[in-house]
């Protein structure tokens, strides 16, 4: 019996090398990476990184399940839109941190707490 | 194919890591651009040409030349992490990673049942140019992602814009 993950398989069978799952896993590992390096920095560069990353694991998501559920192009099209607004976001988070860097001399994000008070 | 997925993803994942887990912020955002060039590189097995053309265009050209020029114009201080968060971070990682094999095995599932065999690739551009400017395709969604970066030039602009007036340069002990 064989578990759902090594189910699907596209190449030659027996090889679980390019199939859906492997696509899966790739992009599981690429979110973990995403998560422990928004979660470990205090650097707002770091955590923009993250989340660029993050944004690209959802997409291989996307576009793997669009290939091989044979879904057509809706997911190839989401995740252009993803990758539209990923660049509109870095360009307005980018401008964030020059703006934090020039009022507090340093972009550690846990300096700037003039809301806290 | 399989064998570059084999490349495309292991340039991918080894990118991801050094982002994750380098000491200087010049080579994670190197590690970054590596990664996201291997995404592409998956795109293309996966057999989107026209996506995987733009991932380079957009992220690797656009979006890391703006995180370089940000990491020159603004790091001065210490980006060094501290590995003490990692033992904190590992068991949330650890049961992240769990849940999304579970999910992963429940939606594989699904796709095995509803889904059908991927068949030959072929060119998507085409199918982009009519999907995105037909009306009963996305068009509406393409013309608000057009007017929000629009908005999002303007807006950066205005942001990063060295302030005037009340609002001066506020340093407090810097670095």
């Amino acid at each position: 019996m064989t578990t759902p993950l090594l189910a699907l398989q596209a190449g030659a069978p027996g090889t679980l090398v390019g199939s859906l799952s492997s696509y899966l896993v790739v992009s599981g590992v690429l979110f973990v990476l995403g998560v422990a390096t928004i979660l470990t920095r205090r650097n707002a560069l770091y955590i923009l990184m993250g989340t660029e990353l993050i944004l690209n694991a959802a997409n291989i998501n996307f576009v793997a399940f669009a290939r091989f559920g044979g879904f057509g192009m809706d997911g190839q099209v989401m995740a252009l839109i993803v990758i539209m607004l990923a660049a509109a976001e870095a360009a307005i988070a980018l401008a964030i941190v020059l703006r934090i860097f020039h009022d507090f001399g340093s972009i550690d994000i846990t300096r700037t707490d003039s809301l806290r008070d | 194919m399989d064998f570059m997925f084999v490349v495309f993803a292991a340039l991918a994942l080894v990118g991801g890591l050094v982002m994750a887990f380098h000491q200087s912020i010049v080579h994670s955002a190197f590690g970054l651009v590596a990664s996201l060039f291997g995404v592409a590189g998956l795109y293309w097995t996966l057999g989107a040409d026209f996506l995987g053309g733009l991932q380079v265009l957009i992220y690797v050209g656009g979006i890391t030349v703006l995180l370089l020029f940000a990491v020159m114009l603004s790091t001065r201080d210490s980006t060094r992490m501290a590995f003490g968060r990692y033992v904190l971070v590992a068991p949330i990682i650890g049961l992240l990673g769990m849940f999304l094999f579970q999910v992963y095995q429940g939606v594989l599932q699904v796709v095995t049942e509803l889904g059908s065999p991927p068949g030959e690739p072929e060119p998507t551009t085409q199918r982009f140019g009519e999907l995105f400017l037909a009306r009963e395709g996305y068009l509406l969604p393409f013309e608000l992602v057009a007017v929000l970066l629009l908005l999002v030039l303007i807006g950066a602009v205005t942001v990063a814009r060295r302030g005037h007036g009340a609002a001066g340069p506020r340093r407090e002990s810097t670095t």
